[in-house]
């Protein structure tokens, strides 16, 4: 039986991947840096910026999977702790879960040899470098999967499901005309995880880095998603919404409620009363032409993508339930 | 990407997969379905991204009979977005009736059914931005919704259909990014056509002469080449291109240029609905997706087959704005105002001669009617001058449930209904057309039978009368002229290469690379607008084009 580590398991992905691994035989070692709600079976609590304590947890498994969010720190500096940390516990393979935005401003139809661009945000440039330590494992003669998906949603994603539900809501986001003509290059959640588990049966040669992009081909431009979204919650008939509204929302309203939600935070209320930001990085990505060319992974490894009608309606059972 | 005609180098010859002539609904249309198939395609805009007034000018010509028709260079923009940069955004479908062969309608009948442009229009309603492919108000807003007329009800006259607006969506504009970013189309902006020139064998065109209005020249040579220009410049390009046939490109038969026809409209009769006002639904509903939607009546096909009437829709409207009997302060502003409303919506408010008392009555109603007309320039200012989503056009309320009706109607196609060439020229060397614009006493007897029925049932239904004045109709319908904009038939589609010019492909009968989509093509004119059905057979001309050279079929939604 194969054992696996997976690190950031309360997260969106690693809450799910968990599960599944779970039911398909693998032991799984769940590991995040918080105690946890619901707890979690095998649940360790572990510090990923600390090298010891990821060579002693790394030692013990066949493979890592890093599923670690958070600010640029945990993701740029805890690849490189995690790359150190496998080498020196006997090169346990890293799935390691990357994602489009290290392409950053590119557009049109992006493959896996599309250049980086660190310069379009924090997130790009910390993520960017998460997969260069990534590299220099594999250098190191480490074996390595960077999964790069589009925008995960399903169930679970607040990012892309009950966020944009919240906004179009209050008329925040809807018809964005030319402004949201972007693809959306959504991926479900499931299906991310059923590639993690595909990769984890990949045998892969000392020194190799496979890169893998994940997005449904069949992903509409964001304005229809955003019209199914709107539809299914009854948020509807929707609105136009301008340029200029997107812009004052994003750079005035949203960065108000943003203070808001910090002076909160540090006042120990909650946070759910103040209403949703809608940050300058979305109203960007729907105005962004870039289509995630996901056929590498689809045709090596025969990997079919849950089609975009049954994903939506699985992101709106679940946001239905929420409510 | 997108290129102005002077990054061409003078005298070069461009060699492409696909040229496509014009960029604005159809053109546009069409090259985004091509692109992403492994095709070479080539834009040609004669305007530039904004209005210019020499390029403009390039449609001026003349007519016969000034009071029946606009000047060519009205209702319609040389520029890149073509004009929809000035349209209201009107869309629907042609019904299935309209592709029929009809004995009481001269020259009907198209080779292609409505089920053919089915997939298309659904695709072209999307691209217009007029949301879901659903045409029937009962499905849209559920059959419980409240009606046209409270309690009406006929198996003659319907009032579910329905037109949905565009916002009115540019498409010059609102695919401005993609066409730009597009690597496998270059658009290219000042380039006219002056000239399609054929083969010796008069079987394929051999290359387009391009021309700028500085004389920058060049030359294209295409596998395909589709002529995406208006009803008019279609059949002026033809006519033109007179080196190798002497009567024009696919012209042995005297079609081109003929059977033009626009649309018989006029605002008349007098409908009085009994009861409250609540009971009439007036003006507009907004579709889940925001799409402003208008119900309207008309007969269902075999209606129209069993009294032999030509296809036409009503809309409720108000009185004649001219007239300051009214009282009403909106219509008298508008009234007042027509002179600072561009040429296309001010037309209609022009009507017969306004003397001193009539500017003076228009501005008693002003006064009178001050809270109505504060309310309506409020609403103006914030759904539509403010508003990328802009509300298709002004509705009063509903005070007295009297109503007249906005009749929208098809023509029947005449031989004698005519754009001609003339000697006079633009500056471009290009002859310059004549519109001859014709109706026929049919037109008027169709609208009169048709509206007969409308009397019978809402006599029938008891809930309102209609009444209309028959000795009056004709100058009612004819007032204006033909309806402004829509320019059809002038190389109407056709299985006989005697009375058509395209075959069911669009593709002109005597040559095996050129392609029309243009409302040129439309054998009848329904009583749709034709924006819609321009679009619809673009992007089925699209997916023609790409099977017959061979090219991927496209995933559609990557696309529109």
């Amino acid at each position: 039986m194969m054992k696996v580590l997976i690190l950031g398991a309360t997260g969106h992905v690693g809450n799910r991947l968990c599960k599944y691994l779970s039911q398909h035989k693998y032991q799984v070692i769940a590991a995040s840096r918080g105690r946890l709600k619901t707890p979690i079976h095998d649940h360790i609590i572990l510090d990923t910026l600390n090298f010891e304590a990821m060579r002693t947890a790394l030692t013990q498994v066949d493979a890592v999977v890093n599923c670690v969010a958070g600010d640029k720190y945990s993701i740029g500096q805890g690849a490189e702790i995690l790359a150190n940390a496998a080498k020196a516990a006997g090169n346990p393979m890293i799935i390691h879960l990357s994602t489009m935005s290290v392409y950053g401003g590119n557009e049109g139809n992006v493959t896996e040899n599309t250049p980086f661009d660190p310069s379009y945000g924090w997130y790009a440039a910390a993520k960017c470098e998460a997969e260069s330590h990534m590299q220099t494992y594999a250098d190191a003669g480490g074996r390595v999967i960077s999964f790069r998906p589009g925008c995960v949603h399903g169930p679970g994603s607040h990012l892309w499901v009950s966020r944009p539900a919240q906004l179009l809501k209050s008329y925040r986001l809807g018809d964005l005309g030319d402004a949201g003509d972007g693809w959306s290059n959504l991926v479900h959640v499931d299906d991310v995880v059923r590639a993690i588990k595909i990769g984890l049966e990949i045998s892969l040669q000392p020194g190799e880095h496979k890169k893998y992009n994940l997005a449904a081909p069949d992903s509409p431009r964001w304005n229809q998603y955003l019209f199914d979204i709107a539809s299914s919650i009854g948020a509807t008939p929707i609105k136009r919404i301008s340029r200029l509204q997107l812009k004052l929302d994003s750079k005035l309203w949203s960065p108000a409620i943003k203070v808001c939600q910090i002076v909160s935070r540090k006042m120990g209320l909650k946070v759910s009363f103040l209403p949703e930001p809608l940050p300058p990085s979305l109203v960007k990505l729907f105005d962004q032409h870039i289509f995630l060319n996901s056929d590498e992974f689809s045709k090596a490894h025969l990997f079919s993508y849950t089609t975009y009608t049954d994903s939506l309606n699985d992101s709106i059972q679940w946001l239905k339930s929420q409510l | 990407m997108i290129k102005n005609i002077v990054e061409i180098p003078s005298g070069t010859m461009l060699d492409v997969d696909v040229c496509i002539v014009g960029a604005g609904a159809a053109g546009i249309a069409t090259a985004l379905s091509l692109s992403g198939r492994g095709l070479n395609i080539l834009l040609l805009e004669s305007g530039l991204e904004h209005f210019n007034q020499q390029t403009q000018n390039l449609y001026q010509g003349s007519l016969t009979d000034a009071n029946l028709h606009s000047p060519p260079d009205k209702y319609r923009h040389r520029r890149f977005g073509g004009s929809t940069a000035i349209w209201g955004g009107r869309c629907m479908p042609f019904d299935p009736i309209d592709f029929e062969q009809r004995d009481h309608i001269p020259f009907s009948g198209w080779p292609i059914v409505y089920n053919d442009l089915h997939p298309y229009f659904v695709l072209a309603n999307r691209f217009l931005e007029a949301g879901t492919y659903e045409y029937d108000a009962d499905k849209v807003f559920g059959a419980e919704a409240k009606p046209l007329f409270k309690g009406f009800k006929s198996d003659r006259l319907f009032t579910n259909n329905m037109e949905r607006f565009s916002c009115p969506t540019n498409v010059g504009l609102r695919y401005h990014r993609r066409l730009q970013d597009a690597k496998d189309i270059q658009l290219i902006l000042g380039a006219n056509v002056t000239g399609i020139r054929l083969d010796a064998n008069a079987t394929t065109v051999s290359h387009l002469n391009v021309a700028s209005l500085e004389q920058h020249t060049f030359n294209v040579k295409a596998k395909k080449i589709v002529l995406a220009t208006g009803g008019i410049e279609v059949a002026r390009l033809l006519l033109a291109s007179n080196d190798v046939c002497p009567s024009g490109i696919s012209n042995k038969h005297d079609v081109v240029g003929r059977y033009y026809q626009c649309h018989i409209a006029g605002n008349l009769g007098k409908l009085t609905i009994f009861g409250n006002p609540n009971s009439v639904r007036h003006g507009y509903e907004v579709s889940p997706e925001g799409i402003y939607c208008r119900r309207r009546l008309a007969l269902d096909a075999a209606t129209q087959r069993k009294a032999k009437v030509g296809n036409l829709v009503a809309r409720l409207h108000f009185p004649k704005i001219v007239d300051p009997s009214h009282k009403i302060g909106v219509l008298s502003g508008l009234f007042l105002a027509k002179n600072f409303i561009s040429y296309e919506y001010g037309k209609r408010l022009k009507d017969g001669q306004a003397t001193l008392s009539t500017y003076l009555h228009h501005f008693k109603n002003i006064l009178f009617d001050p809270i109505d007309t504060y309310l309506f320039l409020y609403r103006w200012l914030t759904k539509r001058t403010l508003a990328q989503r802009k509300f298709p056009s002004v509705i009063l309320n509903n005070k007295n449930n009297q109503f007249t009706l906005e009749i929208h109607s098809e023509q029947i196609p005449n031989p004698d209904s005519r754009i001609t060439l003339i000697t006079e020229k633009d500056t471009l060397g290009m002859p310059k057309v004549n519109i001859d614009w014709r109706y026929l006493p049919e037109d008027i007897q169709s609208v009169e039978k048709t509206l007969d029925v409308f009397v019978e049932e809402f006599q029938k239904s008891g809930v309102g009368v209609f009444e209309f004045n028959k000795a009056q109709l004709e100058e009612d319908l004819t007032r204006f002229g033909a309806y402004g904009g829509h320019h059809i038939g002038t190389a109407r589609m056709g299985n006989d290469p005697t009375t058509s010019v395209v075959d069911q492909h669009c593709k002109v009968h005597d040559l095996d690379n050129l392609y029309i989509a243009s409302s040129a093509v439309f054998p009848t004119s329904s009583q749709a607008n034709p924006t819609l059905t321009i679009v619809a057979l673009s992007l089925r001309l699209a997916d023609h084009l790409a099977q017959t050279v061979g090219a991927k079929a496209q995933a559609q939604h990557l696309t529109i």
